[in-house]
């Protein structure tokens, strides 16, 4: 059974079903304060320890998702509160996650983190939350590197789907089914990252994005 | 021409060592601190160097610092063409598993490296549009590869490098240029990491191809210096690494 800690969204909610896991959720880690000073960082301390001690698995899933991603808007006009929500809250919702992923993941096993991140061509409006996608990465690859000699491998597999406001800037995505689902593209490439097929692969990001980063 | 620019967490290490590249094009660098005695000497050199060196306090995480640090270049230079957002949490260095680094630890480094581009990005934006001016963000190696046992520290260079991409793009039509420096210098604090963990030296050199680390003021500077001035007016968006060639997935 694949763990996947993740946020108790329809989206999120909809990973667990195509990969027929098991979801833990991940606090939305806010409180009515957005305080610059983390004050709402408590609860997610308090479920980060709880979780961490609960059994092992072999494939583990992090999907650290906000509620709504919300409407793009340029950092010029983004206030501090919202700059707090769309940006800080995340980072410290991913960073506990995938510290607790890393304790529920079995020796052998893999982890796949699940990121929305925008295509470069259209993070225009999405500062915070291409900012939030390469820290992610960046921490997927970190776990390759820290839980590697015990043999867990380490992706990412980064979705522009609810990041996607048309019309896009041109030229046109190779595949006409751009964005994709989540039922489909994205667990289909999370899937593979955690076959035994993939036993060679850690630290790689898998854009599951039909082919819109060329890359 | 010269130029006004302001480089934050410039009292030493890469930060000084942008500071000065820039005085020594005769440029004026606005050395923004915490540390106003250190913040004062650096200026101090800048102007040694043929520049105009000046300091003014700021914190880099706090909105109102940062927005009066701004205001006060305007008030005295009437201009700003570039910004160099450099400040670090303190606890950069101190290492941890994903799992061990506290939240608390967490907000430290997300609130002066992210929140802290953030906040200069919103202060100094309207200025650098009026000049055609340039935001450069100090990110690293570590934002690409990650990190084991600095994984806290890799995540916020990471997510300074997404910041850059996306704002790029945001202020491209206006004529602003965003781009981020990995650089690979002789800090004091990785000379000192060096003689405290030899192994450490040996892993960070062993992989480069120059084997050496990069002087601040003469080989990372002035690629900053670059990435600030018109010789790059059409370079935006992009991540370059001062590194002699040591991080392998740029």
């Amino acid at each position: 059974m694949t763990l996947v800690i993740g946020s108790d969204t329809p989206a999120v909610r909809e990973l667990v079903a195509a990969l027929d896991g098991e979801l833990v959720s991940v606090p939305t880690g806010r409180g009515d304060i957005l305080d610059a000073g983390w004050s709402w960082t408590g609860e997610l301390d308090a479920w980060r320890t709880t979780e961490a001690d609960g059994p092992r698995h072999d494939a583990v899933v992090v999907a650290a998702w906000s509620d709504e991603p919300g409407d793009p808007r340029p950092l010029d006009e983004t206030e501090l509160d919202t700059w707090i929500a769309r940006a800080e809250v995340p980072f410290a919702r991913w960073f506990a996650a995938m510290g607790v992923a890393a304790a529920r993941c079995a020796d052998g096993g893999a982890i796949v983190a699940v990121v929305e991140q925008p295509a470069p061509l259209d993070c225009a409006g999405r500062v915070a939350e291409t900012a939030i996608g390469d820290a992610v990465e960046a921490l997927a690859r970190s776990l390759a590197r820290s839980e590697g000699p015990r043999g867990v491998r380490a992706n990412a597999v980064t979705t522009p789907g609810r990041l996607t406001t048309p019309p896009v800037v041109l030229p046109p995505p190779p595949l006409d089914s751009f964005p994709g689902t989540v039922a489909l593209e994205v667990a289909g490439a999370v899937r593979v990252l955690l076959s035994p097929d993939a036993v060679g692969v850690t630290a790689t990001v898998l854009a599951a994005d039909c082919g819109r980063s060329a890359r | 021409m010269s130029r006004v620019v302001l480089v934050t967490g410039a009292t030493g290490g890469v930060g000084r060592g942008i500071a000065l590249a820039c005085g020594s094009a005769g440029w004026t660098v606005w050395i923004a601190a915490r540390r106003d005695i250190e913040g004062a000497a650096v200026a101090a050199e800048v102007t040694a160097l043929g520049g105009h060196g000046r300091f003014v306090h700021c914190e880099a995480s706090d909105p109102t610092s940062v927005r009066e640090a701004v205001a006060g270049v305007i008030a005295c230079d009437g201009a700003l063409h570039g910004v160099v957002a450099n400040a670090t949490s303190g606890l950069s260095p101190r290492p941890g598993a994903v799992g061990e680094v506290s939240l608390a630890d967490l907000h430290d480094h997300v609130a002066v490296s992210l929140r802290g581009t953030y906040l200069l990005a919103v202060e100094a934006g309207p200025h650098l549009g009026a000049t055609g001016g340039a935001l450069l963000v100090l990110t690293s190696e570590a934002g690409f590869e990650g990190k084991a046992k600095l994984p806290t520290y890799a995540a916020v260079k990471a997510a300074q490098r997404g910041l850059v991409r996306a704002l790029a793009r945001e202020w491209g039509p206006a004529g602003v240029r965003v781009n981020a420096l990995g650089p690979l210098a002789a800090t004091p604090a990785m000379v000192e990491a060096f003689e405290r963990d030899p192994a450490m030296a040996e892993r960070v050199l062993g992989r480069s191809p120059m084997g050496r680390l990069g002087d601040a003021a003469t080989e990372i500077g002035p690629v900053a210096r670059f990435l600030l001035g018109p010789d790059a007016a059409f370079v935006t968006g992009a991540t370059v690494m001062a590194d002699g060639g040591s991080c392998s997935i740029s």
